[in-house]
């Protein structure tokens, strides 16, 4: 018989109680750990896809954030020709301009992302290590190199056509094997079919290959010092920005999650109170025979404190299954992992888990250990 | 050991409402070695003089001395430090911890007084054995009738083997043979220890060594009973 003894002899006498507030407990850290699972999911996936772009520097309007996916192309030839005569004696390798263009609804399902390539470059020169599993890799003038992803989803075959506009019409000439990063829900066609169909001879982005032994924030640096109006983003840039964006987006999850947390924090303080005045005459008992406040008082809190731990062990358990179901359907979607239950994630679940039972147990333990001998014994 | 429990002009008032309602007046008493009995009508003061020489509540006048230790003067954790050290109870509610087996019922004062589990569960079992519920001591209290839970409420109270021992009304909730068990192991303890038994029940009072007679919250005849007890 020690501390821990007692306290789980008396949730254990009381098991339908203890279960349907271990219950409580284990959806409110379940619900928390699947929101910000969310978050965690999303840098991971963020970290590999940079991971797997070739081009250590992005140059891209000033104002635009990210990958510049959307937006219409700013970037003018005459600028792409400064471009390349700044990265001259900048230690630039290559520098590749591209063009993005989005077609169909909102729903990545039914979206079809075109990258504009220019002539005689392939797309391993962008993301290096991708293979075709049918037809070939370089485009030709009215060719597009499918992502494998987009193939399966749109029952895309070598051969089928591409319409972009009534007028701009490709044929799928490749299809890429699936390598599990961005490329998979791409299709690469030729720049000036996709400057047609938008009307325009501009750029979305610069992608900017550097010499070995090159310090990409450094370039990075003196590139923007010599093209006004441009920005020119490393992979670390557009990390920190999706940081900033997803802190943004933490923070709105754990206040939702915060909701959850509140009721299950509630339930764990209600038990444990009701547990209290159930109880008063044993604590009497218990002061009668020589037990301290302390030892009233610890008595109480850990009994909150394992409620709530084990409730977020459970939940933390339940979360992560959850979190995998998630991901199968995710992947299997939009070939991205969107939840993550990380290392970090994990703590502080746990760590919030046992604030809850600490913060719910202290007003009962704190009253358990005030009440009078003589009136928690009857005695008055 | 501490030595002798002494009152010293103990007295309790209290208020209720507007009224103030004198509980114990100016109760002055030694309580030597062997057993005291304390008996008088309800709302005599008993219950509240036991209360005050077990340091369950304190006093509003005078004190309670254990030896030259001034238990009035204590904090409240103190008292309980010397609640668990020098002092059994019996209690006529027997008192148990009902998620306790009686064996850890008996066990639990050696826990809080730090006794390693091994030699708590040994102590524990000896002493139920002495008062014959060995063959309950894995039972719960709900699984023991009253004469057994009041038997190991007095292994409990014995379980560190305190000088002092009160017992209030110790056989009130039993029946007749219960109560003879009771008792009997109950003045048996209290021969080389203070016992200070409160009761309502005369003919128990009568198997002590002294009877003081409490009413209206003072203390108004001592005696010694005779040898027809």
């Amino acid at each position: 018989m020690e501390l821990f003894h007692l306290v789980l002899r008396n949730l254990l006498a009381r098991p339908v109680r203890s279960f349907l507030t271990l219950l409580g407990v284990v959806i409110a850290t379940t619900s928390m750990v699947l929101f910000l699972s969310f978050g965690e999911g999303l840098r991971r996936s963020l970290a590999q896809e940079l991971s797997r772009v070739g081009p250590a520097i992005q140059i891209v309007p000033e104002g635009m954030e990210g990958l510049g996916f959307s937006g219409y192309p700013e970037i003018t030839p005459e600028e792409y020709r400064r471009a390349v005569a700044a990265g001259k004696d900048l230690g630039v390798k290559r520098i590749t301009p591209t063009l993005f263009l989005v077609r169909g609804g909102f729903d990545p399902q039914t979206s079809f992302f075109f990258q504009g390539l220019p002539e005689g470059v392939a797309p391993d020169l962008l993301y290096p290590g991708i293979k075709p599993q049918a037809g070939r890799l370089l485009p030709s003038e009215e060719g597009a190199i499918v992502g494998a992803k987009v193939a399966k989803r749109s029952q895309l075959a070598l051969g089928n056509p591409l319409r972009l506009s009534p007028r701009v019409e490709l044929r799928v000439e490749g299809i890429l094997e699936e390598s599990g990063g961005l490329a998979d829900n791409l299709i690469f066609v030729p720049l000036k079919p996709l400057q047609e169909v938008l009307g325009t001879e501009n750029y979305t982005a610069l992608l900017v290959a550097l010499n070995p032994g090159q310090k990409a924030e450094e370039v990075a640096r003196a590139l923007e010092a010599r093209l006004p109006g441009l920005k020119a983003q490393t992979t670390g840039d557009v990390m920190r920005f999706a940081e900033r964006a997803l802190r943004i987006s933490d923070l709105v999850r754990f206040g939702i999650s915060l909701v959850a947390l509140v009721v299950g924090g509630l339930l764990v303080a209600n038990t444990v109170m009701m547990s209290v005045y159930e109880r008063t005459r044993e604590f009497g008992v218990m002061r009668a025979l020589g037990a301290k406040r302390g030892f009233i008082f610890r008595l109480v809190v850990l009994e909150a404190l394992l409620l709530a731990s084990f409730g977020g062990l459970l939940g933390l358990a339940l979360g992560s299954a959850v979190s995998q179901a998630i991901n199968l359907y995710t992947l299997g979607q939009v070939g991205l992992a969107l939840s993550a239950v990380t290392f970090r994630l994990s703590l502080f679940a746990l760590l919030v888990a046992l604030g809850l039972g600490l913060s719910a147990g202290l007003l009962p333990a704190y009253h358990a250990s005030r009440i009078p001998v003589v009136e928690a014994l009857g005695r008055v | 050991m501490m030595g002798a429990v002494r009152a010293e002009n103990l007295g309790k008032r209290y208020r209720q409402g507007e009224k103030e309602v004198v509980a114990l007046e100016g109760f002055t008493f030694a309580f030597p070695q062997g057993s005291t009995a304390v008996v008088g009508p309800s709302g005599s003061g008993k219950t509240t003089l036991l209360n005050l020489l077990a340091g369950f509540d304190l006093p509003t006048e005078g004190g309670v001395y254990l030896g030259e230790v001034a238990l009035h003067r204590l904090s409240e954790d103190e008292r309980a430090e010397v609640r668990l050290r020098h002092m059994g109870f019996v209690f006529q509610q027997w008192n148990l911890i009902p998620t306790l087996t009686a064996w850890e019922n008996v066990a639990f004062p050696l826990f809080l007084a730090g006794l390693p589990p091994r030699a708590r569960k040994e102590r524990a079992l000896d002493l139920l054995e002495k008062v014959g519920v060995l063959e309950r001591a894995h039972h719960l209290p709900s699984r023991l009738s009253g004469g057994e839970q009041q038997r190991v409420a007095l292994a409990r109270a014995l379980a560190l083997d305190p000088p002092i021992l009160f017992a209030d009304e110790p056989t009130g909730n039993l029946d007749a043979e219960s109560r003879e068990q009771v008792a009997s192991l109950l003045f048996h303890a209290g021969q080389e220890r203070i016992l200070v038994l409160v009761t309502h029940d005369l003919e128990l009072a009568a198997r002590a060594e002294r009877i003081l007679y409490l009413k209206g919250g003072r203390l108004v005849r001592q005696e010694v009973p005779g040898p027809s007890r």
